[in-house]
């Protein structure tokens, strides 16, 4: 066996020019695919950690009854004693804090103009222990106990569309939970800028209280609950569990990627462009092995006859061109893997920027994040394939007729 | 001569080969008979079907029509692995190009049927050594044949051939391809093995020098055998002894 792997791999450099060529070709679907693919990652990962840190949280939890139907008035399907709820939530394992929210909607006006908007009441000290980021662009965050009128931001499109500034008041109307229209007069602390434009221009964000006075409720539409790592999101799912049950109100525990319907838009566009490239680049090694190794088996034609007349079993044959074949993929992957984490590597330290893309305002930063899965998984693609482009030679090479080929120039 | 002692019968053989739409004749019922032990040389020109009667005596083409045995086996009844197998245990071929294996040195391509045979490690060695010491070559054991002379890679294809101690030895145009010294000493080398191991050789050859040194010759023409006569007359050269 060692002798005939010996054989398989000198005959790998026989023709090195030919084969150096087969590297390139190898190495650099993997190297090619380990860079997308390690760009796509870092994209995927920089959006899982940015969806989260932007206020998702990496849990959940609701009332039951908030996927079971639409709210007919506001609230009504809100989490009713929520202090109790946070109290059984924040003292489980891996559990940093939980921060309550009320989502509403209503009419924003400057005396002037009106326009709809999309509301967020949040504890801003809940939110900031947890880390959640708020993109103020201009003026400060809310004040959790602000001394006297209520406090909001707008996003920067609102602002732009209301003609407003930091400093300036807004009235902000909607409707109780009993139905009835109520107002309050807001005063802009701060504008946002969360990167998305058509959020930035419908965004309100005023304080729990100030919302709960809003809102003539004290319920909150829901618990997020922040992890020290998005690592043990299933840990403390499961933990959580338990915890919910036997309350006054069904509830109801939500994982971040549940929720994250954009994040899992964007992680299966950019696995389905990935596996696409698999697919590219399993065939172009495959196409063009399948032609190398034909001209190394037509080359060897005579000393195949040779190793045939001397009774060795055909079979021994196939497995030559097999073996040979294998041992170029894994050269080439491992070339290919050490090309993709050196490009990589520079790429990372280069600084580069993408522009924003559709929908965004910020320049995306250009780098790859090196996995062991793509390597593993890059690696086995093209070995794979050169060994499948090996069946073809192989198998005709073992059905040389002996005679001929020895008479072979 | 003794049947028992027969090992190689050609009876009434004959090989076409399609040609377009008809057929040419490569040999036409071919009979022979060859003892163990013999050093035999089937001669004529080009195109005379030597090469032809050589491959079909060593199992890697069959007869249209007729029959060969090797060795008490009737080669017609063979299946492909069967013949591989007969040719891997009872046969040795040299070539008139050699056709060693390139990336392998010397001692591994003398080493290579004993592989595909399934012979130890421990025995192989003592056998490549033992057969490249026959052919004197055991200062190139490590050498690859691109940094031998031709004389030396033919050495290294005969003990390649002798190494998993055939019955016959065929050789198709040993000398074709070497100058006159050493196809001298690669016919006394063979002659020698001949005689002292009791192998069977059977060469395709017009190469009069070897023809000279064989105890038989078979003379085809047209693919027919026309003569077959004792070579009384043969002068054989001397190598060192040595065993394989």
């Amino acid at each position: 066996m060692g002798k005939f792997l010996l054989l398989a791999f000198r005959n790998i450099f026989r023709n090195r020019r030919r084969t150096i060529m087969t590297l390139f070709v190898v190495g650099g679907g993997v190297a090619g695919l380990l860079m997308a693919g390690g760009y796509f990652a870092f994209m995927t990962h920089g959006l899982r950690e940015s969806t989260i840190n932007n206020g998702l949280g990496h849990l959940q939890i609701f009332t039951a009854d908030h996927f079971r139907r639409d709210e007919v008035r506001v609230l009504d399907t809100g989490i009713e004693n929520w202090r109790q709820v946070a109290a059984n939530v924040t003292s489980a394992q891996h559990v940093r804090g939980v921060a309550p929210r009320i989502d509403f909607y209503g009419m924003v006006s400057n005396g002037t103009k009106a326009a709809g908007f999309m509301g967020s009441a949040v504890d801003p000290d809940a939110e900031k222990s947890l880390g959640f980021v708020t993109r103020v662009v201009e003026g400060r965050d809310l004040d959790a106990k602000p001394a006297g009128e209520v406090e909001a931001l707008v996003g920067a499109g609102l602002a732009k569309s209301m003609g407003v500034k930091v400093g300036d008041g807004l009235t902000v109307l909607a409707m109780t939970s009993d139905g009835a229209l109520n107002g309050v007069d807001i005063q802009i602390v701060g504008i946002v800028n969360s990167g998305v434009a058509e959020l930035d221009a419908r965004y309100v964000r005023i304080t729990l209280p100030a919302a709960q006075r809003l809102l003539q409720s004290d319920r909150v539409t829901n618990l997020v609950v922040g992890l020290d790592s998005t690592d043990n999101t299933d840990l403390a799912y499961t933990e959580l569990i338990p915890r919910l049950q036997g309350l006054p109100q069904e509830m109801a525990l939500k994982k971040w990627i549940d929720l994250a319907t954009y994040y899992r838009q964007v992680n299966t566009m950019f696995n389905g462009i990935f596996l696409f490239m698999g697919v590219i680049v399993f065939f172009m090694v495959l196409m063009s092995s399948v032609n190398t190794l034909l001209m190394a088996m037509l080359e060897r034609t005579r000393e195949i006859g040779t190793m045939l007349a001397m009774g060795t079993p055909r079979i021994w044959v196939v497995a030559l061109f097999m073996v040979e074949a294998t041992l170029l993929g894994m050269m080439g992957a491992v070339a290919g893997v050490a090309a993709g984490n050196l490009l990589g590597a520079l790429l990372n330290a280069s600084g580069l920027h993408l522009p924003p893309p559709p929908g965004y305002t910020v320049p995306m930063p250009f780098m790859v994040l090196h996995v062991p899965a793509q390597m593993i998984g890059a690696s086995l693609l093209v070995i794979v394939s050169l060994a499948l482009a090996s069946i073809i030679p192989a198998v005709r090479a073992s059905r040389l007729q002996i005679a001929e080929a020895l008479a072979h120039v | 001569m003794n049947r028992m002692d027969e090992l190689v019968k050609v009876e009434e053989v004959s090989r076409r080969f399609p040609l377009d739409h008809s057929f040419v004749s490569a040999l036409s019922d071919a009979s022979l008979s060859v003892s163990a032990g013999e050093f035999l040389a089937i001669a004529g020109p080009s195109g005379s079907g030597k090469s032809t009667l050589l491959n079909l005596i060593g199992c890697i083409d069959k007869p249209t029509t007729g029959r060969i045995q090797v060795d008490g086996v009737d080669t017609s009844t063979l299946s492909p692995n069967r013949m591989s197998a007969l040719r891997r245990e009872k046969i040795g071929f040299v070539f008139q190009t050699f056709n060693l294996i390139p990336v392998f040195t010397a001692a591994e391509n003398v080493e290579f049927p004993l592989l595909v045979q399934g012979v130890s490690a421990r025995e192989r060695r003592q056998r490549v050594a033992a057969a490249l010491e026959g052919v004197g070559l055991t200062d190139r054991a490590n050498h690859r044949p691109d940094l031998l002379s031709g004389g030396e890679r033919q050495r290294v294809a005969v003990a390649r051939a002798i190494v998993h101690r055939p019955a016959l030895v065929l050789a198709d145009e040993p000398t074709a391809n070497l100058d006159t010294r050493n196809a001298t000493q690669l016919i006394d080398l063979m002659h020698d093995l001949n005689r002292r191991l009791g192998l069977t050789f059977i060469f395709s050859t017009h190469d009069q020098r070897l023809l000279e040194h064989t105890d038989r010759i078979v003379r085809l023409t047209d693919g027919q055998v026309v003569s077959d006569t004792l070579n009384e007359g043969g002068c054989h050269g001397q190598v060192p002894a040595a065993g394989v």
